[in-house]
């Protein structure tokens, strides 16, 4: 079944990569939505949940440790799955936001095959 | 140890990851001689934990173009805007501290905090490390363009 999605990175040119590694990889997707930063994520959240939400961690404004957070506290995303893609590649940082609530994480620069790795569990 | 690691090596390496595996373009360290001419861009990102710093890539305005239109699978230039190339330069500052971090970490310098990614401009990259610092400028080949990696770093107190 097709999912929406949000795209989280405060780099323009990063989600265009993003998005065009996510069809090189052939998922599923039907609607795609972006954001800057977690604040302007978290309100396009509250208007419209998605089934999953890619985000990049160092953003000015809100950045995706804290926005993971706030997105768990959000009963409308209880079923939203996020995967988390980042340059940061510290163990502890991994473990700290996969307990947070994240689903699965990709570290920057990434392959098609690891972005369909780690989204393909949520395709289905 | 911290001074045992050669940073050029990691440096290169981290280049060499990030332009070869997400821009599919190729990165050779080139003589020391060959320099950035002309106006040129320049994308830093600063850094803290035991070591603290800068890494920075500065090229001309039409490698950062070149760059920027890998990155967006732009067939020409034409309609890429400054705002694009800007970005796409920041983007790789920050790509390339990442790879240099997690060298690092395998090599137990522990996590480094960092910065948004800055550019400008421009090609004078001011430190302001003072007593102890290195700077490693290493000239390279992206493609058939030169571009040239800079490190500024010291060992933190
Ligand atoms: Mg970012």
């Amino acid at each position: 079944m097709a999912k929406s999605l949000l795209l989280v990175d405060d780099s323009a040119t990063m989600r265009k990569i993003i998005l065009r590694t996510l069809r090189m990889a052939g998922l599923d997707i039907d609607s795609f939505e972006e954001a800057g930063d977690g604040n302007e994520a978290l309100e396009k959240l509250k208007d419209k949940p998605v089934d999953i939400i890619l985000c990049d961690i160092n953003m000015p404004g809100m950045g995706g440790l804290e926005m993971v957070k706030e997105v768990r506290k959000m009963d409308s995303c209880a079923d939203t799955k996020i995967v988390m893609i980042s340059t940061e590649s510290a163990e502890e940082l991994i473990e700290g936001v996969l307990a947070d609530g994240a689903n699965g994480y990709v570290t920057k620069p990434f392959t098609p095959e690891s972005i369909q790795e780690n989204l393909s569990p949520f395709m289905n | 140890m911290i001074t045992e690691i050669c940073f050029e090596d990691v440096l290169l390496e981290s280049a060499k990851e990030v332009f070869e595996t997400m821009i599919y373009m190729s990165v050779e360290q080139c003589p020391d001689c060959i320099t950035v001419e002309g106006e040129t861009l320049l994308g830093s990102i600063t850094f803290t934990g035991s070591i603290e710093g800068c890494m920075a890539i500065c090229c001309d305005k039409d490698c950062a173009k070149t760059i920027a239109c890998n990155m967006l699978a732009m067939e020409g230039d034409d309609g890429i805007s400054q705002d694009e190339i800007r970005d796409a330069v920041g983007e790789i500052a920050n790509m390339l501290l990442g790879s240099l971090k997690a060298s690092l970490l395998k090599k137990n310098v522990g996590n480094l905090d960092v910065s948004i990614p800055c550019v400008v401009s421009g090609r004078e990259l001011t430190s302001s490390l003072g007593e102890g610092s290195v700077e490693i400028i290493m000239p390279i080949y992206i493609d058939e363009s030169v571009a040239e990696l800079i490190l500024q770093y010291r060992i933190a107190k």
